[in-house]
């Protein structure tokens, strides 16, 4: 096999992305270890390599004596025709090992669109697609991320789901996988004992039944190894949990190319539309100390030349004046760059701002998500006019002249006026840049403003909103192009919304889309997240070959007592609270950050895991 | 003071271009404790620089790179240095420390010597029976690309030397190649030119870049890792 893919990789564009070897990445030899794991990304390389998920289930992992994890991500066009033509099977990244030979294979659901890539890797590695029909001698498939969260258009492909913050859950997976290899317990017993592990769903356990309308009538396990509620699981204390001391160094240039320090997960803002804002509830930062070593160890093991502190939300860390400046003069002999990557414009920056702009200036985003104060106040974005407009004066004078606005088009109450208000914010940030005299700013202003479209998410207040169809959706953004015509210095992007509505359905859907998703790969769907394979008229087929309408998923307001296909699960944030979330945002009705005063989201529930939380509203 | 790194670019990483190259050895020198010197400016690098860049897909067994030392260290210091820190297909072969007014070694090089090994097939064997009057001939002209674009090259005039060994698994093709006023000559043209010959559309092969040369000032190729310094 290794001549066949040394010749391979003589014909196919960017090689390297197959051939591993990467520092960091000499683990333990698979034939060594008494378990094996496959941690699949189904993207490329530059992708999968780019995520930190990955290197840190990757390292926790091989840090297990008993186990070793590999690398497997999803080939190029090229490269797919290449290994179906020489009868090449998906192999992995450390030792080529091929797909199937593996005794786990977990898959990260980062994004919906990557789903029909887990289809082709899983049929390209020579392992069964659907779980129904793998045998005893098969690998366990098992997937996590957010897409986990509802997990049912991937029931049929996965043998387990794991919800929540993976760190702990993937070892006693593993752990309980392996004790099950050594006695030779059959498949069907090591599924039953998988569902016992808390933040573990077995989707072959479960049946679920629909109303004449297609809605979901019932949603019941079959099994009593099976809880009827899967419990989410939580990192309590980010100081102690594991972070990776070495992550691998790749050789080709990848997405986010540096090393990721995590310096918290969740957000307090409650966000309406933002899945993330409530899938990683409650927010736990990690201390200063702590991410102090943490990079120590990182650049003393990669190399990197930058460092991104990653959070949801990193301007509103509580200590990252202080940190950032220990962070410079630490590495400052080594010339190792920091940056913030999410900066959150309602954030006390300016200090941070000034010491950044000492190394790098590069554009600066902004999220401003919608065009008017009714709008934000719609969406929880607490976020004003003035406070925008001081936080872009403050980047004009400190000496950046390109900066991004974010906004979503498409949301729930949504008039014309809250679009003309998109391209008002842009034209605003242009006077900002022009009431700075000449000489005190940087030259080159620009200004671009992306507006991307709603896509209702579960577990978020917005779960029971219909997306815009695509004529309406096409039209606003007709609209809003019209209105940036007349701004000189400022641009506006848009997004194909054909790939959203198929995010909507998929974000959303229940068990019946995985024979749509099984249709439209065996019809050639596969690397949908990348525009020139994204074929919308080849995924309405498989709807329509299923019987099923895009409609019912995207286009439906649902009704409150609904059942959803994903309630089975208990994310931490209650639906009581999402459907009061969801009534106030009608009445454009905002709601505090956590760090005001609890909300009573849900998450006091789970005791001592939430600073902010007040048990009394239990 | 400088020093004058030979290093080994193997087969798994013998698909990583000239510019990841580079940063992947910056990566390694930001590893270790090493007195490196950076560039001053906005973004700082770390200095560094190569003999010659190596054509993707060929295996380098003794690539040379020069890298500016802030303080005083010695060759064997480094490579253990380096070699801690670097994946086993990436590592130091020699190091030697040389003065700063040691010659810039791109302006060194006069050619190279590489090795093509094919393993017996019906192609490699067409080959083989072409690669003696290629040598003989004065003349090969075949399509080559440079900066300036693409254009029909004589390429015989950039072979120095070459043999050829068939032995009952494999073909191995063995040349001096000399850099000429318009560059060098990639061994992936000089199997193409050889293809085109055999009347065959393409082989497999790897191509081994063995040693990048110079010539000492009494005019014999060497090294160029072995350059006299003054």
């Amino acid at each position: 096999m290794t001549e066949q893919i040394e010749r391979l990789l003589m014909r196919v564009e960017k090689p390297a992305r197959y051939t591993g070897s990467e520092m960091n990445t000499d683990v333990k030899p698979i034939s060594q270890a008494e378990i094996s794991f496959a941690f699949c990304f189904p993207d490329t390389y530059e992708v999968a390599m780019s995520h930190l998920g990955l290197k840190i289930l990757y390292s926790i992992i091989n840090n297990l004596p008993y186990a070793v994890c590999e690398r497997v991500c999803m080939p190029w066009v090229d490269m797919l025709e290449g290994m179906k033509a020489e009868n090449v099977p998906l192999f992995s990244l450390e030792s080529r090992t091929p797909l199937h030979q593996f005794d786990i294979i977990g898959f990260t659901l980062q994004y919906e669109m990557s789903f029909t890539n887990i289809l082709e890797m899983l049929w390209l590695g020579g392992v069964p697609v659907k779980a129904a029909e793998r045998g005893e001698q098969d690998p366990i498939v098992v997937a996590g991320g957010p897409c986990a969260s509802n997990p049912e258009p991937l029931h049929a492909f996965i043998d387990a789901f794991m919800i929540g913050d993976g760190e702990d859950v993937i070892v006693e997976v593993v752990s309980l996988l392996n004790e099950c290899k050594k006695t030779g317990v059959p498949r069907a017993e090591r599924l039953r004992l998988l569902a016992g592990i808390q933040g573990v769903y077995v989707p072959s356990l479960y049946t679920a039944a629909y109303h004449e309308d297609g809605t979901l009538r019932q949603f019941l396990p079959i099994d009593p190894a099976a809880p009827a509620t899967v419990q989410k699981r939580y990192v309590y204390d980010m100081n102690t949990t594991a972070f990776p001391e070495s992550i691998p160094v790749p050789y080709t240039q990848i997405v986010h190319d540096r090393i990721m320090l995590e310096i918290m997960r969740g957000c307090t803002r409650g966000c309406r539309f933002c899945q993330a804002g409530m899938l990683y509830r409650p927010v736990r930062e990690r201390s200063v100390d702590t991410l102090l070593a943490q990079a120590e160890n990182l650049v003393g093991s990669t190399g990197y030349e930058e460092i991104s502190l990653s959070s949801l939300s990193s301007g509103d860390y509580s200590c990252l004046p202080a940190l950032c400046q220990r962070l410079m003069e630490r590495f400052a002999e080594k010339r190792v760059s920091i940056s913030l990557p999410s900066l959150r414009i309602d954030s006390v920056l300016k200090d941070s701002l000034a010491q950044t702009q000492r190394v790098k200036k590069s554009s600066l985003t902004f999220a401003p998500e919608a065009g008017t104060q009714r709008m934000r106040d719609v969406i929880n974005k607490g976020v004003t006019q003035e406070d925008l407009l001081s936080k872009l004066k403050d980047a004009f004078e400190g000496g950046w002249s390109s900066v991004k606005l974010y906004f979503m088009l498409g949301l729930p109450t949504e008039t014309d006026a809250d679009l003309a208000g998109i391209a008002s914010l842009g034209e605003a940030a242009v006077k900002a840049y022009y009431a700075v005299p000449k000489g005190q700013r940087a030259k080159g202003l620009r200004v671009t403003c992306s507006a991307s479209v709603f896509v209702p998410k579960p577990f978020t207040p917005f779960q029971w909103c219909a997306q815009d169809s695509q004529e309406e959706v096409i039209r606003k953004q007709r609209f809003v192009r019209q209105q940036f015509t007349a701004i000189r210095g400022a641009s506006f992007n848009w997004h194909d919304p054909s790939v959203s509505l198929m995010e909507a359905c998929f974000a959303t859907g229940d068990r019946r889309l995985s024979d749509v998703l099984y249709r439209a790969w065996q019809l050639g769907c596969k690397l949908d997240g990348w525009s020139e394979h994204f074929k919308l008229d080849v995924w309405l087929q498989a709807f329509a070959d299923c019987g099923l309408s895009p409609d019912f998923y995207a286009h439906r307001t649902r009704q409150e007592d609904e059942l959803l296909p994903w309630d089975f699960i208990d994310i931490g944030v209650t639906k009581r609270f999402l459907w009061c979330e969801y009534q106030r945002a009608l009445n454009a009705q905002t709601t505090r950050d956590c760090r005001l005063g609890c909300n009573g989201c849900g998450i006091e529930r789970m005791k001592g895991l939430c600073s902010y939380a007040d048990d009394r509203s239990v | 003071m400088r020093m004058i790194v030979v290093f080994e670019k193997g087969l798994p990483v013998r698909h990583i271009g000239h510019l990841d190259l580079m940063r992947t050895m910056q990566r390694a020198l930001r590893r270790t404790d090493l007195p490196i010197r950076y560039s001053n400016g906005f973004n700082p690098h770390i200095q560094l620089s190569f003999a010659a860049p190596l054509s993707v897909g060929v295996v380098g067994l003794r690539e040379v790179m020069d890298v500016p030392m802030s303080a005083e260290v010695t060759g064997a210091y480094f490579q253990q240095a380096m070699n801690r820190v670097l994946p086993s297909c990436l590592q130091v072969v020699s190091a030697r420390s040389v003065s700063d007014t040691f010659p810039t070694l791109m302006a060194l090089v006069a050619g190279s010597r590489i090795r093509i090994q094919l393993s017996i097939c019906a192609e490699a064997t067409r080959i083989a029976e072409v690669f003696p009057a290629f040598m003989e001939a004065a003349e090969c002209v075949t399509l080559r690309k440079t900066k300036s674009g693409e254009n029909m090259t004589n390429i015989r005039p950039f072979i120095a030397e070459g043999s050829l060994e068939v032995t009952g698994t494999e073909a191995i093709i063995r040349c001096v190649i000399q850099n000429r006023q318009d560059g060098s000559l990639k061994p992936a043209v000089l199997m193409q030119a050889l293809c085109e010959l055999a009347g065959i559309t393409s082989v497999d092969y790897i191509a081994y870049r063995e040693q990048i040369m110079t010539r000492n000032p009494q005019g014999a190729l060497i090294g160029v890792e072995e350059y006299p310094d003054a």
